[in-house]
């Protein structure tokens, strides 16, 4: 249709471009893939919706996705003893049988307390104190990576929390809500014997590793190998693409 | 070269063969093909004498045949029980395999016609073996999906050869089917004048028996290809022989990753054997064992010692012999050969191996006797072990994979969201898209540290055309095929137009979803009933059904009588006869409309949909069921969408798509010279039920 008047304007294909287009995509196992990471990285409600929207049976029962969605949600919070409740609620061997996670969540526990301290002028920090030597103390002394985690948290207690060295910021930023909770989550998933990472994932890793690898092998390929997803231009002419601002 | 089957002197004899002797024995293989259930002993005379007699006329060694010959039926009994025990079900192929190793040592010319024309033979009976180990292997399932399609196109060949004007119509289709019966033999020869060779050495098939146009005089093969019998006498060796050997058909496929086979020495005298097993290339001097040559390598029976392209051997293993079950492996990735014995593995043999390398086997006692697996049966040695532990090896590289460099700045995580959106909007998916959005969106609101701090929107960009796109698709996804066609019209005037091909497949789909409808109203006995359930999945209101045929008069005159039917009181239910006449109608209608498309994927598509009626419950005749399978709502409903977006100037393949279509790509390349590629199916990674890396062999 087009095609014809799209490769004369861009002389200098690829023939790997070629051959990229003439690989057949089976659209049920896209669709199939969607769904997995949907489910898997708990998305419920969009789960639900596509499985719908596409005639797919859903793979595993809403209920279960929400569930690991609501704890993780209350990670990214910063709510954290909610987390460990329902965590508790939901697969109560979890935390037991995964001593470095649970040691995790608390620290990250103590890490909110002591953000919640540091944003009051004249917090107390008390409550920060007393939970570290309840709750992580006893875990650090078993354990020597443990109980350098646990000085390095409480070193944000001694620091001014805007003038930070890097490592320290690190504790306080975003980031670590989110690994935590992707941590909480892959656990929850080997504890319920499902797979623990959706399969998207590995997808991707698989495109990263074979262009790698290719690369590292002298293959011929094109200098730059784009994905279409139009990142960073938005005056594009593909108007309806969605896009994480 | 002093194999004498590549004197071209062999050509005059050609036509003869072709024609005058190829006749009875072709005839005398479909009756083996016949009775092979019952014995397989007759062809094999038959098969060696032939074989010797060409040897005796091209190479004047009159000795040989008698020699051969005879001492094929003293072993013949043993031979063929072997046959049943080692080689269960593959019977059924021993017609086209006969076929193709009566014709053996022609010229080389007639020798490539002759591959071509057994191979598809070979390719319609049964033939295709998957070695345990290679069961997920990607190079594998592209040689499978190539046997296939070589299979339909032989049987579609077949079919349009046997049109009105051939002797023979009758004769060949049912050939297709019940190609055991007598009424089959004459058919064969058609297929050695039409069939055109293969172009087997872009596919790199996988070794399935000795090449016994790739042998020394010495040796005598067995059992459709897979055991080699030492026959040359002492005056043979005493010339400049020192010994025999053979070659497999094809070539180790690099694309494999590891290739096994394992060889049965089965000689009558137990001690001190002489055989050597390994590989070499194709110009490798075949009157020498492998190993003592360049480009060879292999393992040696007499001294247990292992030879790597040279005369002098290296201390490996203990010597063997009968009973004993060698086994070669190589790996491709690491460039490392192995052997076993018995299902014990030995250790490495030979690193820095490359290149083209023929499974080989070599022998110069009188009495040697071996029998190859090249993967048809079950291996002595646990292989699929070795196998697994390589994908693992590889596996635990990917997964260790950083892809940041995929589209910086995205991590990961981002860069799987962007893919997911993009898809679901992309594909008119828009609901799905929005609920997305919400959730990421709550995700990040969350993870913000206040709580209170703006987000940015994680916004899908809707237009118009997302939304009619989506109200399209839901429509064929419930079988309701006029809206979507008609809304389509509609809204996108000349998709339709341009794209012929969707266009024909919607109509084929309404007839089709019409039948359904008429199937499941047949199920309910409830009139009222089968109209809420017609609709599939969701049901669907048929009240709209008949208000939109009202629109369509213009274009599909025949419906409109469907209307006037209608009983004014019950709007909302058909009758079973009505729909039953209304079907008809339609059926005709597309029928004259395409009856003139020279296409023949057109008239099949027609035919099959035709077929339906044939039926009194469609849906459960195994035959036809497939064509009412849900599954062709999906696709259509995905052509229709692709069809829009093109007209919209749009790529009609998402990042994701395109995403897994350069990871194909790049892994084809990867798997071309033996690489870690070839210990990496995409599937396993895209598929999410067969994902299960610790166990690759259940699949």
């Amino acid at each position: 249709m087009t095609s014809s008047s799209a490769s004369t304007t861009t002389p200098a294909r690829h023939a790997f471009e070629a051959r990229v287009e003439d690989v057949k995509t089976v659209k049920s196992d896209i669709n199939a893939l969607i769904l997995d990471y949907l489910t898997t990285e708990g998305y419920p409600s969009a789960a639900a919706k596509f499985s719908k929207e596409a005639n797919l049976r859903p793979h595993r029962e809403e209920e279960a996705v929400k569930a690991r969605q609501e704890i993780q949600h209350a990670i990214h919070l910063g709510s954290i003893q909610d987390a460990i409740e329902a965590l508790n609620e939901l697969e109560p061997l979890v935390l037991d049988h995964n001593p470095a996670l649970h040691f995790a969540l608390l620290r990250l526990q103590l890490v909110e307390l002591i953000r919640t301290c540091n944003s009051t002028p004249g917090g107390d920090i008390t409550p920060a104190l007393k939970f570290a030597t309840a709750e992580l103390a006893p875990r650090a002394s078993a354990q020597s990576e443990y109980l350098e985690d646990l000085e390095r948290t409480m070193a944000l207690l001694v620091f001014p929390p805007d003038n930070l060295e890097p490592q320290l910021a690190a504790l306080l930023h975003p980031d670590l809500r989110r690994s935590v909770a992707d941590r909480v989550n892959k656990a929850i998933l080997t504890a319920q014997n499902q797979r623990r990472d959706a399969s998207i994932r590995n997808l991707v890793r698989l495109r990263a590793w074979a262009e790698d690898y290719a690369r590292e092998s002298k293959k011929d390929l094109p200098a730059r190998m784009d994905l279409g997803l139009d990142i960073g231009n938005n005056n594009d002419t593909n108007g309806s693409d969605p896009m994480i601002a | 070269m002093t194999s004498p089957f590549h004197h071209p002197s062999g050509s005059a004899g050609v036509p003869d063969l072709s024609t005058a002797t190829g006749t009875s024995n072709r005839r005398r293989s479909s009756y083996a093909s016949v009775v092979s259930g019952a014995a397989t002993g007759p062809p094999y005379p038959q098969q060696s004498s032939r074989n010797s007699d060409f040897s005796r006329l091209l190479s004047h060694l009159p000795d040989t045949a008698h020699q051969s010959v005879g001492g094929y039926l003293q072993h013949d009994p043993r031979s063929s029980s072997m046959e049943y025990n080692t080689n269960g079900g593959s019977h059924r192929r021993s017609g086209p395999w006969k076929t193709g190793s009566q014709l053996p040592s022609f010229s080389s010319a007639f020798g490539a016609l002759v591959n071509g024309q057994r191979d598809n033979r070979g390719s319609h009976a049964d033939s295709f073996f998957t070695p345990s180990y290679l069961r997920g292997s990607k190079h594998v399932q592209t040689l499978e999906e190539a046997h296939k399609a070589k299979v339909l196109s032989y049987k579609e060949g077949q079919a349009s050869t046997s049109q009105p004007g051939s002797l023979s119509t009758s004769a060949s289709s049912t050939s297709l089917h019940t190609k055991m019966a007598p009424s089959h033999r004459g058919m064969t020869y058609d297929l050695i004048e039409k069939m055109p060779p293969l172009e087997e050495e872009t596919l790199a098939p996988l070794p399935s028996k000795w090449n016994v146009m790739d042998k020394d005089a010495g040796l005598e093969v067995l059992s459709e290809g897979l055991e080699v019998k030492f026959s040359g006498s002492k005056w043979t060796l005493e010339r400049d022989h020192e010994a025999s050997s053979i070659r497999s058909d094809h070539p180790m496929p690099s694309q494999c990753g590891i290739y096994y086979f394992e060889v049965t020495v089965m000689s009558r005298r137990r001690e001190d054997s002489s055989i050597g097993i390994g590989f070499s290339a194709k110009h490798v001097d075949l009157t020498r064992l492998p190993g003592w040559e360049p480009e060879s390598w292999a393992y040696h029976g007499d001294d247990g010692n292992t030879f790597c392209c040279q005369s002098t051997g290296k201390i490996y293993n203990e010597p063997f012999t009968a009973p004993d079950v060698i086994g070669c492996g190589v790996n491709f990735r690491t460039g490392s050969a192995f052997f076993t014995r018995n299902g014990v593995q030995l250790g490495i043999a030979f690193r820095e191996i490359r290149g083209k390398l023929y499974p080989s086997i070599g022998m110069k006692k009188s009495g040697e006797h071996i029998r190859v697996n090249f993967g048809q049966s079950p291996f002595t040695f646990d292989i699929d072990s070795v196998m697994e532990a390589e994908k693992n090896i590889i596996w635990q590289q990917i997964e260790a994979t950083s892809t940041a460099k995929l589209a910086p700045p995205l991590s990961e995580t981002e860069l799987i969201q962007s893919l997911v959106l993009q898809f679901l909007s992309r594909d008119g998916y828009v609901e799905s898209a929005r609920a997305l959005a919400e959730e990421l969106q709550a995700e990040k609101r969350a993870l913000t540290l206040d709580g209170i701090t703006a987000v940015d929107g994680v916004n899908v960009r809707e237009d118009e055309d997302s939304v009619h796109r989506q109200l399209i698709r839901t429509f064929i996804l419930n079988g309701e095929i006029e809206k979507a066609h008609q809304h389509t019209d509609k809204v996108y005037p000349h998709v339709l137009k341009s794209n012929e091909g969707v266009y024909f497949r919607l109509r084929c789909m309404r007839f089709i979803e019409m039948i359904r409808q008429g199937a499941e109203m047949a199920q309910v006995p409830s009139p009222a009933k089968a109209a809420r359930k017609s609709n599939g999945y969701y049901h669907s209101d048929f009240d709209d059904d008949v208000i939109n045929h009202d629109m369509e008069l213009d274009d599909q005159p025949s419906l409109d009588k469907m209307d006037i039917k209608m009983e004014p009181d019950e709007p909302s239910v058909i009758t079973y006869n009505q729909l039953l006449i209304e079907t008809l109608k339609y059926g005709k209608e597309i029928q004259h409309e395409f009856r003139e498309d020279p296409r023949r994927e057109v008239q099949k598509t027609l035919a099959e949909a035709f077929s339906l009626m044939a039926y009194a419950d469609p849906l459960g005749a195994k035959k036809v069921s497939h064509l009412l399978d849900p599954s062709g709502r999906v696709s259509l409903a995905e052509e229709v969408n692709c069809a829009i977006l093109l007209s919209l100037g749009k790529s009609s393949t998402a990042a994701l798509e395109q995403l897994y279509q350069q990871t194909t790509v790049l892994l084809e390349d990867l798997r071309a010279d033996g690489g870690a590629g070839s210990f990496v199916n995409i599937d396993d990674y895209v598929k999410p039920d067969s994902q299960n890396f610790s166990s690759f062999s259940s699949r």
